[in-house]
């Protein structure tokens, strides 16, 4: 039970507030705000992921629908994949307005995605965004600062904290109510975020990560609550801990999160996919045209087969050559084109993860690592997005290759293009163009995103742990 | 009227708080450290556009070795287009991390290739860049209301303010004086470490004046506000705090709520059509002609196209075994099919462009960054002149393969001289749509 002396001193702090009009008008903007964005936000994503996945329905539809084909021509045809956003980014949408989310997937290319949403906002939405996760991490700090910088320091400056000394509250009474009321306050701005923690954790998203999702912005604003209420306690006048305080909201919330990234870019310099598509192109260029079996770089594949099925020419193959060409150069083209995407996600991997060490000096950072790992819309997802789009790839670019293997006949094929009559026979029958299997796309296990998200809620336990050591200083040091 | 004696004065008592030298410092540091990232990133990009046209020079060299056909040649030959960095985009990155700045493409279809962009890391773009611009947009207004918040309150509680009132010759030369010994070296340490990379940087004259006008008005600006508060009768009973609270709140509305706002009714009230849309439709155009009669597609090329109506015929023993003009033509007929959703799209992207000029109207904060970014040549419509010019590239690019694959069939390596370079100052054909381009012809 609460002592009796941390309620009444929590209840005197409540009705000051109320009396104010700055704290009163702060708690109502912060709840507006968050609840318009909560609203705002689920509306966008509910809709972009009934969009996404109404295209990636179309898309396979469109693809099964294909009359009878070339094989190769279904490779060319090609199938595009749609990232359809996780539960939690209606709370926090992460990278995914900045990375496309349709990538077309094709026969001897790997494409990235295209169409990132940030394009369309004009620059508006630069520093700040109505999401949720950007008011509580940004804005609730600036809020909680607003209304609790002056909550023991008020008490000096007029005098009545020797008043409440002498009555009897201990310095811990004291402190300890002004943080429970300032707790309070704070929790105005928590629990609409908790609401809709709620509802997604009803649509199906892992109670476990949702609860640990809760409990992490739960820390924050209580960290946030800490601090203020310590630097009041600290700083001998009101003036002097609402600058110390706005600074230090400055530095944790706006400041150190950009620093991070900048810090990353120049730290670890990635190369761009198209610099990176050029050295792909040259290691490309020594496997050989895929649509040439008379390329140079199959003779050895040719005498191999050739051996295999003990027959002179490859008219006698009781498999289509062509098909085995392309079966053959699509592998060993995908083993180049995934070892630079590979060194590529690597390298922007290495670069997240020197901004996430910023989370050692920010906690505004610590948080954002750990809810965008956790909903699933941190970098790495994106990255199990492209790795999963490019397994599809080789799925049915293979599948299709095989069916060019065993379904066409190989003179049928090579003489295609000599007549129209002859290109109608060079064709297979539209039912093998069900190699294509169905996509769609899942975040992360709930244990993997709590495995990788685990040092980011050290660095959160940590500053909550400064922050209470502050706050024991603090009270040490209060003297009326 | 202000003496050069109140001026000396109020500096000797502004200059001697340890908090306002350290602010100065503060200020210095970050604008000399955003400087200086944005200064890396741009040198960054610069290498890499040379490092790419060297090496795009290179492979369509190898590429033009090995083809025999202007089919193939047209196929397999890529070419790198770019929009370099402005001298002056190392201070405002604006827009150059979002649309792409770089793109290399081919003869085929331009809606496949045109949206593929070779963007920065998102995770580092989304917790956001840390730019000259920011630092004087998002930034410098808190550090003015910090030194500003307490002019006459500071006074007031150190029971000094009476006795300023009553030595200084005339009162309100005190607080202009002590408002300017503030904001001068305020200004000094942000805009001088700017003025110095800007030198480096080969900016001219000229933009560097203009830059340090916007900066100097968003100075102005913002001291305005601080100021005004401060002096309304209104709040004259307000704590110095109290009123720090209401220059936070004036803060807060109009850098972060105004923009989001505006980005919310914007975004309802532009109709963009569903990127998904456009490359499926240029798909199923593209694709899709496989397997349609030839005629069919023949007959929507030559619509546009009509001074090839009379070279559509095709003779296998001299084109070889396939019929790369056909290929083509349908790959122009798939760009048609989507344009109309294409350029939906952009002039989307323009009206919500121009609405947010407006909405800034209401922010000094987005004023400021867009009237930056517009000076570093960094802003949307920037971005969408390089769009259109690489439209226009391409369309280029087509005039002369046509003229090529219809006219002059019988291949010489000496003609691809004349192949198109994409340069960034020449205008090729008119922009906007690559359907009017070749029609002209």
């Amino acid at each position: 039970m609460i002592d009796q002396t941390i309620k009444t001193i929590c209840a005197e702090q409540w009705r000051y507030w109320l009396r104010t009009k700055v704290a009163t008008t702060v708690l109502i903007l912060g709840s507006v705000l968050t609840l318009t964005a909560l609203v705002i936000n689920t509306f966008h994503i509910e809709e972009a992921a009934h969009a996404r996945e109404h295209l990636q329905g179309e898309a396979e539809q469109r693809f099964l629908s294909q009359p009878d084909k070339h094989p190769h021509r279904m490779v060319h045809y090609g199938h595009y994949v749609f990232r359809t956003p996780t539960p939690l980014s209606v709370i926090e949408p992460g990278v995914d307005t900045y990375t496309g989310n349709a990538i077309f997937l094709e026969g001897h290319r790997q494409n990235s995605a295209m169409f990132a949403q940030q394009r369309e906002s004009a620059g508006l939405t630069r520093f700040s965004s109505l999401t949720p996760s950007f008011l509580a991490l940004v804005l609730a700090p600036l809020f909680i600062i607003l209304i609790g910088y002056g909550s023991v320091s008020r008490e000096r400056e007029a005098g009545t904290l020797t008043l409440l000394l002498t009555q009897g509250a201990s310095r811990w009474q004291l402190v300890l109510g002004k943080l429970v009321a300032l707790m309070l306050a704070s929790s105005i701005f928590l629990l609409p975020l908790l609401l809709a923690c709620l509802y997604v954790a009803f649509s199906n998203e892992s109670a476990l990560v949702v609860t640990l999702f809760c409990l992490g912005y739960a820390l924050y604003f209580l960290l946030w609550a800490v601090v203020v209420t310590a630097c009041s306690t600290l700083f001998e006048k009101s003036s002097a801990s609402f600058t110390v305080l706005i600074v230090i909201w400055m530095s944790a919330c706006i400041l150190l999160p950009r620093m991070g990234s900048s810090v990353a870019t120049s730290v670890e310099p990635s190369i761009g996919k198209l610099e990176a598509d050029f050295k792909v192109e040259e290691k490309l260029r020594s496997l050989g045209d895929g649509h040439d079996v008379n390329d140079p770089a199959f003779v050895t594949l040719k005498q191999d087969l050739l051996d295999k099925y003990n027959v002179d020419s490859v008219d006698d193959l009781p498999v289509n050559f062509r098909g085995i060409v392309a079966q053959y150069s699509e592998q060993r083209q995908a083993v180049v084109i995934n070892e630079f995407a590979e060194s590529r996600m690597q390298e922007e991997l290495a670069q997240a993860r020197i901004a996430r060490q910023f989370g050692w000096l920010s906690p505004t950072v610590a948080l954002r690592s750990f809810s965008t790992l956790l909903a699933g819309t941190s970098i790495e997802t994106h990255h199990r997005f492209l790795r999963e789009a490019e397994i599809l790839r080789m799925q049915f670019v293979q599948g299709l290759n095989k069916v060019h293997v065993e379904k066409l006949d190989y003179k049928l094929d090579m003489n295609r293009n000599s007549s129209e009559e002859a290109a109608d026979k060079a064709v297979v029958e539209a039912s093998n163009w069900a190699v294509l299997s169905e996509f769609s796309f899942e975040p992360e296990a709930p244990m993997a995103r709590l495995s990788s998200a685990a040092m980011y809620c050290l660095q959160l336990l940590l500053w909550v742990g400064v922050a209470v050591l502050l706050l024991k200083l603090a009270v040490r040091r209060l003297n009326p | 009227m202000m003496r050069f004696n109140d001026i000396k004065r109020e500096a000797g008592f502004v200059f001697a708080h340890r908090q306002f030298k350290l602010t100065l410092l503060v200020v210095f540091l970050l604008s000399t450290a955003a400087l200086w990232s944005g200064h890396a990133e741009m040198q960054a990009q610069q290498a890499t556009i040379e490092r790419l046209l060297e090496k795009d020079t290179q492979e369509r060299e190898a590429v033009l070795n090995h083809q025999s056909s202007y089919g193939m040649v047209a196929y397999y030959a890529f070419h790198l287009t770019y929009a370099p960095p402005s001298p002056l985009a190392f201070a405002v990155v604006g827009e150059r991390d979002v649309f792409p700045w770089k793109h290399r493409v081919r003869m085929l279809a331009l809606e496949g290739q045109i949206y593929e962009s070779d963007t920065d890391n998102p995770e580092l773009a989304f917790l956001g860049r840390f730019d000259f611009a920011f630092v004087v947009s998002v930034l410098l207004p808190l550090f003015i209301i910090l030194l500003l918040y307490d002019l006459k309150a500071k006074e007031r509680e150190a029971r000094r303010f009476d006795l300023l009132n009553v030595t200084a010759r005339n009162s309100h030369a005190v607080w202009t004086s002590r408002t300017l010994v503030t904001l001068v070296p305020l200004a000094l340490v942000t805009l001088l470490p700017f003025v110095a990379f800007a030198i480096v940087n080969g900016a001219s004259l000229s933009s560097i004046l203009l830059a340090c006008v916007i900066v100097l008005g968003t100075i102005s600006v913002w001291s305005a506000i601080v100021l005004a508060i401060g002096a309304a009768q209104r709040f004259a009973k307000y704590s110095a705090t109290h009123l720090a609270s209401l220059m936070l709140g004036v803060w807060l509305i109009t850098t972060v709520i105004v923009p989001v706002t505006g980005h919310t009714v914007i975004n309802a009230a532009v109709e963009t059509p569903e990127g998904g849309d456009i490359v499926l439709t240029q798909r199923e155009a593209v694709n899709g002609a496989w397997d349609k009669p030839v005629e069919e597609t023949w007959e929507k090329f030559i619509e546009t196209h009509p001074q090839w109506a009379d070279y559509t015929a095709y003779d296998p023993k001299r084109d070889g075994s396939f019929n790369w003009k056909w290929y083509f033509a349908f790959q122009q007929v798939g760009d048609e099919s989507a344009s109309e959703l294409s350029n939906a799209y952009q002039q989307s992207t323009i009206r919500k462009n121009q609405l947010a000029g407006y909405v800034s109207l209401l922010s000094p904060s987005l004023l400021t960054q867009r009237l930056l970014s517009n000076t570093a040549s960094t802003n949307v419509q920037s971005m969408i002149d390089y769009e259109n010019k690489v439209r226009a590239f391409h369309a280029s690019l087509r005039e002369f393969y046509y003229q090529q694959l219809f006219a002059a069939p019988e291949f010489s390596k000496s003609s691809l001289k004349r192949l198109p370079q994409f340069t960034t100052t020449s205008q090729f054909t008119t922009p906007m749509n690559t359907q009017e381009n070749t029609n002209e012809k």
